[in-house]
């Protein structure tokens, strides 16, 4: 049995509406223990008084992290499949402040106001009842927004990936840091809450090992194992489904159109990662601005994320679609394909064939802003009937990105791999 | 007016902190068990009100990116998510755990030199930056910061210091509804 249990296949949509339900109460009893379900408590955390928001929610990190890290290591959980949200880093931090000042003018956060709602709070309710009038807001004026909503896009990236550590030395650091910060919070709320520590408390005086202290401690030692025990990310789970793959492969869905992921690259878009699967030699040559090279030969089954989007390409489909196979055999979702591979690119977008005299205004429209793009990525039109096809088919253009193309994390592969397992 | 203090003696204590968080990891732990996904709040009211804007003004819900981007491609009903029967959950659980410990009651929560009217002003307005927050950073407390941070995801770690940065940032300007 391999979790996740529900990306496995192992129950359904149905059924994962009820582990929701179950889940959902588990986690509204425990805020409601904490303490979580009074908007004082929680407001007494940014007044140094009573540090409770800060302990429950990093010992919840921690305790999950670890769990992740282990079942990971030991083959229990495909932790690539867990869903990562991508980080659009300028967003994130604006949206980040904008809650931090909800937090602290309303009182709550979302999951701790449906708590204080339902153990009767008016505070709790009608923060709620703001909370919809500010998504009604959001929502009206995201049109005009949205592009900015879409900035500093990093795609999935974690913090192991990002400052090039191992995963393990990250569970390792961040326990060490949680603890010395709990000992630090206590003090804190000894200096300013006067709060005096007691038992349930690090800091409580006296030398016995407490089941608090146990805890630190235990978690400790399984960040220093975690230290040396190496990557979290199994490899061996290659799982066929043959009708699904058949299914797949016949629908239009795994492929990108040629024209659709010229469209991408303009835009600057990074949420998916372009690899070009030929020699190394012809992608010397010539590639789409923005692919990586991984041959065929060379295509391990850890070297993206399973999350990832992923489009191959190569000379013809046929290339593209062994590759495609052999992810989606190992679970890689949301693997796809360039439709018609390099030849369509070619024929489709750096050399677009213009429409016929007195052609629809539509076509024309269109044939004009394929020629932008046509430009943009170093082609060029041919005009109507002048050269066909098949005579003269032009050569590829020689290999130079458009300075304004961003390319993605053109790193991120080789580190995956340098990360090792 | 002056409300009694808020913690009547029939009131159970709170848990230990150290002790609510371990029982909150392994929960969000068997979430990423169970679904390959982390808990979360937010997206289940933007659901809910995408729906509701789709039942008053179809039109219109299904022009605006934001609410069709919560509705699905409509061969199932939009409702029937895993957020939505989460956060039902999460109403269910706390009411169950207040019960249990006596802590049921209606009132305002509030520091004792702010008026209720101006709390609940006060409690609306953070409110709706907090739906603006939530959307614009892709999640809450819940689904960013605690899910993501157990993911050791970059954004989710950006986006929980600025939580705490804008809170203790404008924390002195509100003290009055709080100490």
């Amino acid at each position: 049995m391999i979790a996740p249990f529900f990306k496995y296949g192992m129950f359904g949509d149905e059924m994962s509406l009820v582990v929701a339900f179950v889940t959902g109460i588990a986690f509204g009893f425990v805020l409601e223990r904490a303490g979580f379900g009074n908007a004082r408590v929680l407001a007494a955390q940014f007044y140094f008084r009573e540090l409770r928001v800060f302990k429950v929610m990093f010992t919840a990190i921690i305790t999950a992290m670890v769990g992740v890290y282990f079942l990971g290591r030991f083959g229990a959980l495909d932790v690539s499949l867990i869903y990562l949200t991508p980080t659009f880093l300028g967003p994130q931090i604006v949206g980040g402040l904008i809650l931090g000042a909800g937090f602290i003018i309303g009182g709550y956060c979302p999951g701790t106001s449906c708590v204080s709602a339902a153990t009767g709070r008016i505070d709790g309710m009608v923060f709620l009842a703001g909370m919809m009038g500010g998504l009604v807001g959001f929502a009206e004026i995201y049109p005009t927004i949205e592009p900015y909503t879409k900035l500093t896009s990093f795609g999935q990236v974690t913090l192991p990936g990002l400052f090039d550590v191992s995963y393990g030395f990250l569970v390792f650091a961040v326990v060490v840091m949680a603890f010395l910060a709990f000992v630090a919070a206590e003090w804190a709320e000894k200096l300013i809450g006067h709060k005096v520590p007691g038992p349930g408390d690090l800091t409580e005086p006296g030398r016995k090992l407490t089941s608090v202290r146990a805890f630190a401690l235990g978690l400790t030692g399984l960040g220093v194992v975690a230290l040396l025990a190496g990557s979290p990310y199994r490899t061996a789970f290659a799982r066929v489904d043959t009708k699904q793959l058949a299914l797949d492969a016949g629908s239009a869905a795994a492929g990108v159109k040629a024209t659709e992921l010229a469209d991408w690259i303009v835009q600057g878009r990074n949420d998916y990662l372009l690899i070009d699967v030929r020699d190394g030699a012809d992608y010397a040559t010539y590639h789409i601005p923005g692919a990586l090279s991984v041959p065929l030969a060379s295509l391990t089954p850890d070297f993206a994320r399973r999350n990832e989007h992923i489009v191959f390409y190569g000379d013809s489909e046929m290339q593209a679609a062994q590759a495609w196979y052999l992810l989606r055999s190992l679970g890689y979702p949301s693997a796809g394909m360039l439709a018609g591979g390099l030849d369509a690119w070619k024929n489709g977008v750096l050399y677009p064939q213009a429409p016929a005299e007195g052609a629809a205004p539509a076509a024309q429209i269109d044939f004009a802003r394929r020629t932008a793009v046509a430009k943009f990525l170093g082609g060029a039109p041919r005009g109507a009937g002048s050269v066909s096809l098949e005579t003269a088919t032009p050569a590829l253009p020689q290999l130079k990105l458009p300075a304004a193309v961003t390319t993605p994390d053109v790193n991120r592969p080789v580190k995956k791999k340098k990360e090792g397992c | 007016m002056s409300s009694p203090p808020d913690i009547s003696p029939a009131e159970k204590p709170f848990m230990n902190a150290y002790l609510a968080g371990f029982l909150l990891g392994l929960v969000l732990l068997s979430a990423f068990v169970f679904m390959g996904r982390g808990l979360g709040a937010s997206g289940a009211f933007t659901t809910a009100l995408s729906t509701g804007v789709h039942a008053i003004a179809p039109a219109h819900a299904e022009g605006n990116a934001f609410y069709a981007g919560y509705l699905g491609d409509g061969t199932s009903n939009p409702l029937k998510d895993w957020l939505v029967f989460e956060v039902l959950g999460v109403f269910a659980g706390g009411f169950l755990s207040g019960a249990l410990a006596n802590r049921l009651k209606v009132r305002i929560e509030k520091g004792p030199r702010i008026s209720n009217p101006r709390r609940l002003i006060f409690a609306a307005v953070g409110g709706a930056l907090m739906g603006i927050g939530a959307k614009l950073a892709l999640g809450c407390t819940s689904g960013q910061a605690l899910s993501g941070g157990a993911l050791l995801n970059v954004g989710s770690w950006a986006f929980m210091l600025c939580v705490f940065g804008g809170a203790y940032g404008l924390a002195w300007f509100f003290r009055r509804a709080w100490l």
